[in-house]
């Protein structure tokens, strides 16, 4: 009689040398396969900027307080490392913006704008941008430094003619650092949320340098627009308003229905 | 078969499964991080987990994928068919860890609650480009969700394997809107061509294997047989069939299996009763049809599973003409004690 053609069901202990050879075949083409295709996949990602985010790390700083037109520290040059500027964007634990728990604290100590404070929370800096989240929400007042009150340095106007100027809004506390990457497709959901918590919105474009340039966005006369351009986070797009210089960050005060997606 | 909702038996061959399983996830691991860290050693350690458990789930559903097709196609493949539902459980776990690690890092600490952000925070359901991609993925791990946890015995009984069946069959749904989770959101952003092109291939490999061995299927389906009297159709000669071994026939609507075993012939129902299996592929052990898919088993003269176990199959009437077997297609209720025709020599 003929040799009876090899059966296996996994149930059984022994597999017939057949069906062995099969399935180690197939296995041993997975293992082959997997690493050539991680590689192809990693080589050809876009890759990711270097900025910083000191997650788990905790910094005091010390400087003036300016609550408008979005929180910022004015801390001493010589306290920042020498390539990121000293005025440092305050922002909240999370995807909320500063300005919840500056309220908190000045609803208990009194107003502290213009006023020389210490401040504890986590850095998020990159491209000469810095950032501090403050962790620890209204615990991270340290002390508030009774001492004379500096003026402010007067506003400088950039340009009146921003017009139709190509770029992306961004979240900065992402952008400069949280997240990887923290622009474009991937990232929009998460930035649609921090903007709507009140993170101010950025508009980041490219100089003639090429150079990136940021745009904190405000509306025409310097109210908040977070909601008004939800739909137009992450994508490409342009704008058009009136450009002013002040507390280290540039300002872009806008019509938020003038901006216009570009279709690619 | 009768279960009670006890743990699966290990014996070797599934502790071996489940060992090269997790040496094989562990191992991408490994290799992913390290091309990440030398290649892009500015990639955030969220970024890291949620690629690599991305793309290591999407790999096991695709592997998941042609185990059945390439088993239809060549019955050595079976081994890995009889443990596949722990690939299926373990991609499952992964792709939940993508998941909960995207929400977290995308939706949670902020001003509405995470599952409410994924279905809000972006709503251009007419855009291709700006679809809200990462809908389609919740939408396919909550089916990966609802297979997983029902992946044991204990449901497939309770649910009727119908059910079942049905249910599993989400998979390709799952994997259609993973393939759209893919092409409308990550692809959006990593827009070098090589990811459109193993996106592609990915499919069209699960796709062809599928229609390959549908097409074979089908063949078998297609045979028409010359009817007889009394309602009984030749079906194959006697030499057709080995010793032990059945073939499967498909008369007037009716999947049937036949066997030749002891010097005689039964039919039953070629549909198992666990998960549907071709019966008719399997062979006889200990004197029991076996289902080759997870070897349930049936007595072939009444089609009935031996005790404890209370599966039955419809039995078919069988009579030999010389060398030639001849099958009455109508159905006998099920598990029905038919005489099985007996071989002279
Ligand atoms: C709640 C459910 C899900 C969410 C929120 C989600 C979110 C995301 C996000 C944000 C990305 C882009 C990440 C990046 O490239 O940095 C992504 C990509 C991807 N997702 Fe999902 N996803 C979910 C479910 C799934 C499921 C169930 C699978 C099944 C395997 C899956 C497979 C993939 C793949 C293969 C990619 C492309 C590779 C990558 O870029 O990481 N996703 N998903
Ligand atoms: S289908 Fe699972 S044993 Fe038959």
């Amino acid at each position: 009689m003929k040799k009876e053609k090899p059966f296996y069901v996994g149930w059984q202990e022994e597999m017939p040398k057949e069906h062995k050879s099969t399935v180690k075949k197939f296995i041993i083409l997975i293992f082959i396969a997997l690493p050539i295709l991680a590689f192809s996949i990693i080589y050809a990602q876009r890759g990711f900027n270097n900025h910083q985010f000191e997650l788990g790390k905790s910094t005091e700083l010390t400087g003036i307080y300016h609550s408008s037109p979005v929180p910022v520290l004015e801390v001493l040059k010589t306290e920042m490392k020498p390539d990121l500027s000293n005025y440092v964007m305050l922002v909240g634990y999370g995807k909320l913006g500063a300005e919840g728990i500056m309220e908190d604290i000045e609803a208990l100590k009194g107003d502290l704008d213009g006023k020389r404070v210490t401040l504890k929370g986590t850095m998020i800096y990159g491209d000469g941008k810095a950032v501090l989240e403050l962790t620890k929400k209204t615990n991270s007042l340290i002390t508030i430094h009774k001492d004379v009150i500096y003026p402010i340095v007067a506003n400088k106007i950039l340009s009146s003619n921003f017009d139709n100027v190509v770029g992306e809004i961004v979240d900065p506390k992402c952008y400069f650092g949280v997240m990887k990457p923290g622009e474009g497709k991937i990232h929009k959901s998460c930035a649609t949320r921090c903007i709507s918590g009140g993170i101010p919105p950025v508009f980041k474009t490219r100089n003639f340098q090429n150079e990136n340039e940021y745009f904190i966005l405000l509306g025409e006369k310097g109210e908040k627009i977070n909601r008004q351009i939800l739909d137009k986070i992450a994508e490409k797009v342009s704008i058009s308003g009136r450009t002013e210089f002040l507390n280290g960050w540039n300002y872009l005060y806008i019509n938020p229905e003038t901006i216009k997606l570009i279709e690619e | 078969m009768s279960l009670n909702y006890t743990a699966v038996g290990w014996n070797k061959q599934k502790k071996q499964y489940v060992k090269i399983l997790w040496l094989g996830i562990l191992a991408f691991l490994i290799v992913f991080a390290a091309l990440q860290f030398l290649l892009h050693p500015n990639i955030s350690v969220e970024t890291l987990i949620i690629r690599w458990s991305a793309i290591t789930a999407f790999i096991l559903l695709h592997i998941i994928l042609v185990i059945g097709p390439l088993c239809r196609l060549n019955d050595r493949y079976l081994p890995l068919l009889y443990n596949r539902r722990h690939l299926g459980v373990s991609m499952f776990l992964i792709a939940a860890i993508h998941g909960v690690f995207g929400t977290i890092q995308f939706h949670a600490l902020g001003d509405v609650n995470p599952i409410v952000s994924i279905f809000t925070s972006n709503q251009n359901y007419l855009e291709i480009s700006n679809f809200p991609f990462q809908i389609l993925g919740f939408c396919a791990l909550i089916i990966f969700f609802l297979m997983a946890i029902s992946s044991h015995d204990f449901w497939l009984k309770n649910l009727s394997p119908k059910f079942w069946k049905a249910m599993h069959m989400l998979v390709y749904v799952a994997y259609g809107l993973i393939i759209l989770h893919v092409a409308t959101g990550a692809l959006q952003y990593e827009t070098h061509l090589i990811y459109w092109i193993i996106l592609i291939a990915g499919f069209l490999l699960v796709a062809s294997l599928h229609i390959v061995s549908g097409i074979k299927e089908r063949g078998n389906l297609r045979k028409t047989y010359q009817l007889q009297e009394e309602g009984f159709y030749e079906v194959c000669s006697l030499s057709d069939l080995e010793e032990n071994c059945g073939k499967s026939v498909f008369i007037n609507a009716e999947n049937i299996a036949i066997f030749k075993y002891n010097g005689k012939v039964s039919a039953v129902n070629n549909i198992c009763k666990h998960q549907m299996g071709p019966i008719g592929e399997g062979k006889i052990i200990d004197d029991c049809i076996t289902c080759p898919w997870h070897g349930y088993q049936y007595m072939p003269e009444n089609g009935q599973s031996p005790p404890p176990f209370k599966e039955e199959l419809s039995t078919y009437n069988v009579r030999l003409l010389k060398d030639k077997i001849w099958v009455n297609p109508s159905p006998l209720p099920e598990g029905t004690l038919v005489k099985a025709a007996k071989i002279d020599i």
